[in-house]
């Protein structure tokens, strides 16, 4: 960690980076259960995406959430501002023609393929533990164009060598974490930026499976004080650290 | 024809073994009085069908309803796992049909399109093919291999809407989620409505209405009925009452049930 404590959280860097991602134009989806891009979405339409399409399973086409809700991303506030809907059946068959240019997907449990667990830990049929389940993303991440996964816990119980189960396998292209992102190049992870105030050594340790450096390693720039004054705008509340 | 029903007859049309689907999605609109009528009668061996579920499913879970959900998602989202649906997964009491949703509306659509089986795009390389009875299946066509669903056809889809007329003629304002689709594929449909229009509503706007009435078994006149979760635009989700919920001992679901009508 660096020496002096940055003007930002782990949670408005996951945000800032997340939304960096993102092109205009694109049509992007994010289901149940994430804040973050809920969040990243409206930040990029501020800034170098402002013709993305949102869409979320209320149904809304670029809602735009006059107070993004705390508790759930599947609520009705979502809907402010649509001017038509487009349902949850209707993006997984826009996936399924390969039209969705990005879903956003989490995984309880993440491997070096980019593979992941939401089902159980444990076996299948006689859980440890039942998860949620896997929601949208077995059928959505081999038939979207790209999936970008994201988890707000960066230990060696989230990034494993070995999957309890395997929910879900497709187009994962980035996953974010608190301390950095993984890019799929060549069917695996490698770290890809490190955060500023992380490190190869801490993400290393942190990290359940060997860690490969991307051709295209970086420190990821820090936000820039526009990206976190327009998140200071759009999300007062500070719903993006909900999850951590 | 009036299909008007008080709530406690309309859930007297659900038999133990029943397959039902839930309408809404997560704590949105979903038939929460209309669960816990369910579990005030104590209904046995019922299985679920839901995209994505949280309180409704959790109730019924814990109140011992449940044989089985075929669901993609069960959880309370950024307030945490469904805790009573997780120990009766964990204890074998409730079987984890575990879907992606796309499934449970490929199995939906199988039933409400009269064939016993639907293709889907994806999901290959998924464990869930392994575990779960879906098909890898030859395309007849080009040879290619797809994954098939089975036709998912409930016995009752219970819907609440926002508006209906006493033929069971719908209307959901909002967030549509699968629950037309539900209607179709199930053999019989209750409503469970905010308010009861008169059917000239209806005929002003035959567009904006998503469930017509001759596929409807009842109607039940249900103030309130999301509740604690949402109903855009009337309703917000009460989050401290759901906070409460999650919080209750397991013991304490007599009494809940007596308290929250």
């Amino acid at each position: 960690m660096s020496e002096h404590k940055p003007n930002y959280t782990q949670a408005d860097m996951m945000t800032v980076v997340m939304a960096r991602l993102l092109r205009d134009r694109e049509r992007v989806f994010h289901g149940v259960a994430s804040p973050i891009p809920m969040v990243a979405v409206q930040l990029a339409k501020r800034r170098q995406a402002p013709n993305l399409v949102y869409l979320s399973i209320t149904g809304a086409v670029d809602g735009l959430p006059e107070a993004f809700p705390r508790e759930t991303t599947t609520d009705g506030r979502l809907l402010r501002n649509t001017a038509s809907l487009f349902s949850l059946t209707e993006i997984f068959d826009l996936s399924a023609r390969g039209q969705l240019d990005t879903a956003f997907l989490g995984g309880v449990q993440i491997d070096q393929y980019g593979n992941l667990n939401l089902s159980v830990i444990g076996d299948f049929h006689k859980p440890k533990v039942r998860l949620p389940g896997g929601a949208g993303s077995a059928a959505l991440l081999p038939t979207t164009k790209r999936a970008i996964l994201w988890r707000t816990k960066h230990d060696p119980k989230v990034f494993v060598e070995k999957l309890s189960f395997r929910t879900a396998v497709g187009n994962v292209d980035k996953v974010i974490t608190p301390l950095g992102i993984f890019s799929k190049e060549d069917g695996r992870l490698k770290l890809w930026r490190v955060f500023p105030y992380s490190s190869v050594e801490e993400i290393t340790s942190l990290t359940g499976f060997p860690i490969e450096k991307s051709p295209d390693f970086a420190v990821a720039k820090a936000p820039t004080p526009e990206e976190l004054a327009i998140l200071q705008e759009i999300d007062p509340n500070n719903v993006r650290a909900v999850e951590f | 024809m009036s299909k008007l029903l008080s709530l406690a007859a309309a859930v007297g049309l659900i038999k133990d073994g029943d397959t039902v689907a839930l309408g809404g999605n997560t704590i949105q609109r979903s038939p929460a009085a209309f669960a816990r009528e369910m579990a005030r009668r104590k209904k046995r061996n019922i299985e679920l069908v839901k995209t994505a579920g949280a309180y409704d499913v959790d109730l019924l879970a814990l109140a011992g309803c449940l044989s089985a959900v075929h669901a993609g998602y069960i959880g309370f989202e950024n307030m945490g796992l469904a805790p009573n649906y997780r120990k009766a997964v964990e204890g074998g009491q409730t079987q984890a049909k575990e879907h992606a949703c796309y499934t449970v509306i490929a199995g939906l659509r199988a039933a409400a399109y009269g064939i016993p089986f639907m293709p889907v795009a994806g999901f290959l390389g998924s464990e869930l093919l392994e575990v779960r009875d879906f098909k890898l299946v030859k395309d007849p066509f080009t040879g290619q291999e797809v994954v098939a669903v089975q036709k998912l056809q409930p016995d009752w889809a219970v819907i609440h809407v926002h508006e209906a007329d006493v033929e069971g003629n719908g209307r959901i304002l909002g967030s549509q989620f699968e629950d037309a689709l539900m209607t179709r594929a199930a053999k019989g449909v209750i409503l469970t409505a905010e308010r009861i229009v008169d059917k000239s509503q209806f005929q002003k706007h035959p567009e904006s209405v998503a469930i017509p009435g001759f596929l409807v078994n009842a109607v039940v006149e249900l103030p309130g009925g999301a509740a604690p979760g949402s109903c855009y635009p009337l309703y917000d989700a009460n989050i401290e009452a759901i906070r409460s919920y999650l919080a209750m001992a397991p013991e304490a679901l007599d009494d809940y049930l007596k308290e929250v009508r």
